[in-house]
């Protein structure tokens, strides 16, 4: 029976999974929201705020493979593109060792996913519905104690270029999967007192004077810029 | 070997009889084959032309990326370091790529703020395809790379260093 070997071999090759391998995805705020703005990372009005939740509604997440790679220099990207969906709602600051929070896994073919596009936008159901950006926590300054709500009901469509951190990511191969990130800066967001006070983040954060009062405030995000991939920028639009 | 025998090789001082001329005999041989920085007479420095390419890093406030984190990767292992080093007071960084054509991709990172830069070369030109420095804008403090000079136009001494890559040597 010499086709029985070629035969055997036939169905070891169709048993063998596709080509490539998993590209998963993680949303993060860093070390700023699972450990809070501590001294001397102190908000740029020098609040030390603890955060009990963050809550963050993702949609539309696509990873993307780009060839010139993109550079988030405009709201389209062009090349292969690869669906995580959404909405998805996340507690950044139930995170793990390295402050990410793992959102999506998807069977992904081999290539580089050098670019990420994603949009922040409203919830859909449950306690926050209607708003896209939640922090929660404690804010304390010179003996004062404040809890805080604030909340954001704006939608911005990022686009996004290749991650930038200390190690390159999103290379699936033929048999290794990566991974990609949502990064949110909430530095952006509450300046840095450790930066000096003319520091262009700093000049355009909202600080936390505004709500030293306490309880619930809302807030614009535009202009605030938090999304990136990493260190690496995104092209933001706000409708 | 005897109870004599184990109690001889344990006696500090007939060790010390037998090990001294091996040991003199190991540190004559050590002298001859290590080089000793201290008898040495002449330090050498070793320097070629060749083609490099040249990045300016700056913030999008025109100031530069001084002293910022710099790492390259080659076209043959993209997701594994090629080198790294720092740019110099202006931001500058000097690119001497290495013989394989392809992509060559080099990251400068500063301060929780980044940017990428990709250049193709091969039998012609180097191209630079693309740049994530981000659209300008003043909240995003965005990071330009840009390449200023091409070494084919004018070739760039460089030295070598232990540690890093290359240092900009061209003035």
């Amino acid at each position: 029976m010499p086709m029985r070997p070629l035969a055997v071999v036939a169905l070891c090759l169709f048993a063998l999974p596709a080509p490539g391998g998993t590209l998963d995805l993680f949303a993060s705020g860093e070390d700023l929201a699972t450990g809070g703005f501590l001294a001397p990372e102190l908000t740029r009005d020098g609040w030390a705020l603890e955060f009990s939740r963050i809550l963050a509604t993702f949609d539309e997440v696509t990873a993307w493979v780009t060839d010139p790679p993109f550079a988030a220099d405009g709201p389209v990207i062009s090349g292969s593109a690869l669906a995580f969906g959404g909405p998805m709602t996340v507690d950044l600051v139930d995170a793990d060792a390295d402050d990410r929070v793992a959102l999506a896994s998807v069977p992904a073919a081999p290539g580089h996913y050098n670019a990420l596009s994603w949009a922040l936008v409203p919830a859909q159901e449950g306690e926050f519905a209607g708003y896209s950006l939640v922090l929660e926590g404690t804010a304390r300054k010179d003996g004062r104690e404040v809890g805080f709500t604030l909340l954001t009901a704006d939608t911005a469509a990022h686009a996004c270029g290749e991650y930038l951190g200390d190690e390159r990511k999103g290379f699936v191969s033929g048999t290794a999967g990566a991974d990609v990130e949502i990064t949110l800066h909430l530095d952006h967001l509450f300046g840095r007192a450790d930066k000096g006070a003319e520091d262009p983040m700093n000049l355009a954060a909202l600080g936390f004077d505004r709500f030293a009062g306490g309880g619930r405030h809302e807030f614009a995000l535009a202009g605030l810029h938090i999304g990136h991939v990493g260190e690496g920028h995104c092209h933001v639009a706000q409708p | 070997m005897s109870a004599k025998g184990i109690a001889m090789w344990r006696s500090p001082r007939i060790c010390a009889a037998i090990l001294a001329p091996a040991t003199v005999l190991a540190i004559a041989l050590a002298a001859a084959l290590v080089p000793v920085r201290g008898l040495a007479h002449a330090a050498f420095l070793e320097a070629e032309a060749v083609q490099a390419i040249r990045l300016t890093a700056r913030y999008d406030t025109g100031e530069p990326m001084a002293d910022a984190r710099v790492v390259v990767f080659a076209p043959d292992a993209p997701a594994t370091p090629h080198a790294t080093g720092r740019t110099d007071a202006r931001g500058v960084y000097l690119l001497v790529p290495g013989p394989q054509p392809g992509r060559w991709t080099v990251q400068v990172r500063q301060d929780g703020h980044g940017a990428i830069i990709h250049v193709d070369t091969g039998a012609g030109a180097p191209m630079v395809v693309a740049t994530g420095a981000g659209a300008p804008d003043r909240v995003q403090r965005a990071v330009m790379v840009a390449l200023v000079v091409w070494g084919a136009l004018g070739t760039a001494l460089y030295f070598r260093r232990r540690r890093e890559g290359v240092v900009d040597a061209s003035g």
